[in-house]
């Protein structure tokens, strides 16, 4: 007879790999969706060119920072992707980690 | 006393050469057999009503191993039909009480039969995919020249100049692929495109622009060959991938049919 077992058991680190893509996914889709409304801004011409320089090098720092997370958890651009079916996927090639 | 059985329906056709017609069998390994009425030949299955009956079909639906199995199954018994003769494919799950309903159902759908028949003769069913090619679309992303300004204004021009290439790759592939199924249609008697299938989209990491099915006469099959390869050539960036012969999933629409 079979009974459940007593606790589940939690790899721990595979817990922690499956947090840390998910939290990832939705920094990764935030941050494209901030970079769009910036580079809408910056075509609407409503930035002072310092305002326009900081944003850039706060990106560029998201990006790097992102990078850097993905490494650390060994995750690729493709696991923090989600399939929405007949939406297709949340973030698209638009992001390779090389942009 | 054996279980209860039903009747799964695979394909119905016009003439069989019952002497040639090899001993195959079917989604439940059961033989496959024939059911005559009104001029018609139904290729049908008994297969218990444990596992094919309504209620357990609902369950075993849901089921992707068992559901994979048995539409492998059914397109085997069907392609084997279509080498036969024309050939009308029905739907997965096409299941009748007996034999009684399965000729019932002939007669009463005689005409439509007919009609699909006669559409599918001396023809055949082919499948283009058109894959964009990933790499081509990043490459897109062309080095803007950005002048004397800061570094954190540099790297957002850049991205602007990378999401803007790719929309501008994405547009075009999508307007290569309406050319190639224009081209294509030229050719087959009746042409659809499919929705595309997202989860091979994520699989293969190519963007799936054209999702073509195309019933083609068979004297003009190698023409079709021939031409998917041209527009292959011609059109740099998107990959041609023709599969088939198909029985005529697609065009014989008779799939609708209720018991």
């Amino acid at each position: 007879m079979s009974q459940l077992p007593e606790r589940i058991n939690t790899d721990h680190e595979n817990v922690e790999r499956g947090l840390a893509s998910l939290v990832l996914t939705i920094i990764e889709l935030l941050r494209q969706l901030m970079e769009r409304q910036a580079l809408r801004r910056i075509e609407r011409g409503d930035l002072a060119d310092e305002q326009v320089e900081r944003m850039g090098r706060t990106f560029m720092a998201l990006e790097q920072r992102m990078n850097e997370l993905c490494d650390q958890f060994g995750l690729t651009a493709e696991d923090l992707d989600i399939d929405l079916g007949p939406l297709g996927p949340l973030l698209g090639n638009d992001f390779d980690g090389s942009g | 006393m054996g279980e209860q059985h039903v009747v799964w329906l695979y394909a119905v056709t016009r003439r069989l050469d019952v002497a040639r017609f090899p001993a195959t069998t079917g989604v439940a390994r059961e033989p496959v057999r024939i059911v005559e009425a009104a001029d018609l030949m139904a290729v049908v299955g008994s297969v218990g009503a444990g596992e094919f009956g309504e209620d357990a079909l609902r369950r075993n639906l849901e089921d992707l191993a068992w559901l994979e199995a048995t539409a492998r199954a059914h397109d085997a018994v069907v392609d084997i039909v279509n080498h036969f003769g024309p050939t009308v494919p029905l739907r997965l799950a096409t299941v009748y009480h007996d034999d009684d309903s399965v000729r019932a159902s002939l007669v009463a759908h005689r005409g439509e039969f007919d009609t699909a028949l006669r559409r599918v003769t001396g023809r055949t069913e082919w499948g283009v995919k058109g894959y964009a090619d990933p790499d081509s679309i990043a490459n897109h992303s062309v080095e803007e020249q950005v002048g004397d300004v800061g570094e954190g204004t540099a790297y957002l021009l850049r991205r602007r100049a990378r999401l803007s290439a790719l929309q501008a790759a994405e547009s075009e592939a999508a307007a290569k692929a309406h050319r190639i199924h224009e081209a294509l249609s030229r050719i087959a008697v009746v042409a659809k495109r499919q929705p595309v299938p997202h989860a091979e989209l994520l699989h293969k990491r190519a963007k799936i622009v054209l999702n073509g099915t195309y019933l083609v006469d068979n004297e003009r099959a190698d023409e079709f060959a021939d031409t998917v390869r041209t527009l292959d050539d011609q059109h740099p960036g998107i990959e041609l991938d023709l599969t088939g012969p198909w029985p005529p999933y697609s065009f014989a629409g008779v799939d609708q049919m209720s018991p």
